[in-house]
């Protein structure tokens, strides 16, 4: 059977969602503590990021001259908000399950609010330039999640969470980066702001799964760097390798994310998403 | 630098490694000194003409349009829509429904809706009539799966008639259920021959109640028409042997049984007022177009201004006050 291309030019709209986190157990890749601690570092991580994110193209929104770029930023803005709500929920389960998230939540918001916060002009297309530094990189986690099979044995709500918010990050990959372009097309912008983001994002998911661990008096012992290795072969997290690489790509002149990145494969997801089809 | 965070680990001193992050920060922050440019605005219309005008069912109309030079249009794929410009303003999203390899022009189909000011303007175009287009997007995107099960209720055919025609030609299992009131008014039944096709009016079958019957093991749905049938198939999903639904995002609904109100903005002293069929942030938007929002039907949060959701919340009384 041959295919069609990729679809193309989508309207980006919010999806309703809904999760039932009753049964939702602290460990929910089974078997895998340290794991689950890993990748739970997204829900501590993600949702100051996006609520950032949806203050600065909301700021950004007035001064877009294209209407289609303008609909999309729209469409992006809500699918942000609605990402930071569903991880926010997750926070909730970890502290019923007696982890206090808030030590690294604060700290990471303070650097959102802070150290990104209000600044010059420049600084204003500068922050757009990391927003899509930091699009790229979940666009390539979306990716990875949508067709880590290893991760289907874990419980099917958290499952359908990091699917579903994968999938919106590869249905809106391009939004970002087309938001810094339409403002500055400056090769060196972006390729800084990726110098900047990517180490320090890997290096703040490395100390949240440290956080966690210790957090979790469940957790039978600290996160180590050799777990990375270990969970990246069993195909739960991904390579270190592979996302390597795929970040690389950012750093081609005359890269654009839809080069990357399968919107087929999000579109086959959300139709099928629990979450995303009540 | 504002004061760096307590010690991730609850030692009582500030957070060392958030302090050189704060560092990083700084010096990159002064890496930044060139603003970005105003952007040069980009205008998307494309102005077209009626091409060609053909009655093709019982109150369808369907309309060609073409660039008055006969220049290639921009490529589109099967879901995509067109938004017209209406004579009086109004803006309608219509489904392409003729092929996609023709770059000559972009074929509709509109049926007229009793009371329906859309349509009636689109029925009113007559060949050579000016229309200005935004588009194509894509609100209902097509992927080809091995086995395939569309479904098109009356003038939801339109976005459904091109999928069928690629999946045919792609070598994908599929079947279409088409239903309608009568056979009369079910366009393009002449073009959709096939043993494939099951066409099921109304007034030969009775209400359809069995939709997704014929759904291969594993099949994806794609599904067109008007929302009790979409809520239907949805209900019936999980027990069928499809896996996936896939229907097209819509517009919010319209505000109905809505009651008129006053709208007043406390912080610029402004009070407008708020008519039975527009919502909060309608009115809003006039006097502030830069009010955030998103997804104008009360869930995304994005417009909320204190307690009030101004894409949906309308006021208990005779009056809504906004922090604004
Ligand atoms: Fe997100
Ligand atoms: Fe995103």
């Amino acid at each position: 059977m041959t295919t069609l291309e990729d679809p193309a030019d989508l309207v980006l709209v919010a999806r309703d969602v809904r999760f039932d986190w009753a049964d939702l157990p602290m460990h929910w890749l089974p078997g895998e503590p340290v794991g689950t601690h890993v990748l739970n570092v997204l829900h501590l991580l993600l949702p100051a990021g996006e609520r950032f994110f949806v203050d600065l193209f909301t700021q950004a929104l007035p001064r877009i001259a294209d209407p289609d770029l303008l609909e999309q930023v729209r469409g992006f803005i809500g699918q942000e908000a609605m990402h930071a709500g569903a991880h926010d929920e997750v926070l909730e389960v970890m502290r019923a399950h007696g982890v206090d998230p808030r030590p690294y939540t604060d700290q990471v918001e303070w650097i959102f609010d802070r150290l990104l916060g209000d600044g010059t002009e420049a600084f204003f297309v500068e922050r757009l330039a990391i927003v899509a530094a930091v699009e790229h990189l979940t666009s390539v986690l979306g990716d990875w999640v949508l067709h880590a099979d290893a991760l289907d044995g874990a419980h099917p709500v958290m499952l359908d969470l990091l699917r579903w918010h994968g999938a919106e990050e590869v249905e809106h990959r391009c939004v970002a980066f087309d938001t810094l372009t339409h403002f500055d097309d400056s090769y060196l912008r972006r390729a800084r702001a990726m110098v900047l983001v990517a180490p320090v994002l890997t290096w703040l998911w490395c100390r949240g799964a440290l956080f966690l661990t210790a957090a979790d008096p469940a957790c039978p012992r600290r996160a180590h760097l050799v777990d990375w290795a270990r969970l990246a072969w069993a195909g739960v997290v991904p390579n270190p390798l592979r996302l390597g690489a795929q970040v690389a790509k950012w750093f081609r002149p005359g890269y654009h994310p839809s080069q990357d990145g399968s919107t087929a494969a999000a579109v086959r997801y959300l139709a099928t998403s629990p979450a995303a089809n009540r | 630098m504002t004061a760096v965070p307590r010690d991730l680990r609850g030692r009582d001193r500030p957070d060392r490694a958030m302090a050189t992050l704060a560092a990083v920060g700084g010096a990159y922050r002064s890496l930044a000194r060139r603003p970005g440019r105003a952007p040069t605005p980009v205008d998307r219309t494309l102005h077209l003409r009626v091409a060609e005008r053909v009655v093709v069912a019982d109150g369808v109309v369907a309309l060609r349009l073409a660039a008055p030079d006969g220049r290639p249009l921009p490529v589109w794929q099967p879901g995509c829509h067109l938004d017209v410009g209406l004579p009086s303003g109004r803006r309608r999203q219509y489904a392409l429904t003729g092929d996609p390899a023709d770059r000559r022009g972009y074929r509709v189909a509109v049926r007229a809706v009793p009371g329906g000011s859309g349509s009636a303007e689109m029925h009113a175009l007559a060949v050579g009539d000016a229309v200005a287009v935004r588009g194509p997007r894509n609100a209902f995107p097509f992927v080809v799966r091995p086995r395939m099960l569309f479904v098109a209720g009356g003038i939801g055919i339109t976005p459904i008639a091109p999928m069928v025609r690629a999946a045919a030609r792609l070598g994908v299992d599929w079947r279409l259920v088409y239903t309608g009131r009568t056979r009369a008014s079910m366009p393009f039944l002449d073009v959709l021959r096939s043993p494939r096709v099951a066409v099921r009016p109304d007034d030969e079958f009775g209400t359809p109640t069995d939709l997704l019957a014929t759904a291969l093991a594993g099949a994806a749905v794609y599904a067109c028409g008007p929302p009790p049938m979409l809520d239907a198939l949805r209900a019936d999903l999980p027990a069928s042997r499809a896996t996936a639904l896939h229907v097209e995002r819509f517009s919010p609904p319209p505000v109905v049984g809505g009651r008129p109100f006053r709208l007043v903005l406390a912080r610029s002293g402004v009070t407008l007022d708020v008519p039975a069929d527009r919502t909060v942030l309608d009115v809003v938007r006039e006097v502030r177009p830069d009010v955030s929002y998103s997804c104008r039907q009360g869930f995304c949060g994005t417009c909320r201004i204190g307690d009030t959701l101004i894409c949906t919340d309308r006021a208990a009384g005779d009056r809504l006050v906004l922090d604004l």
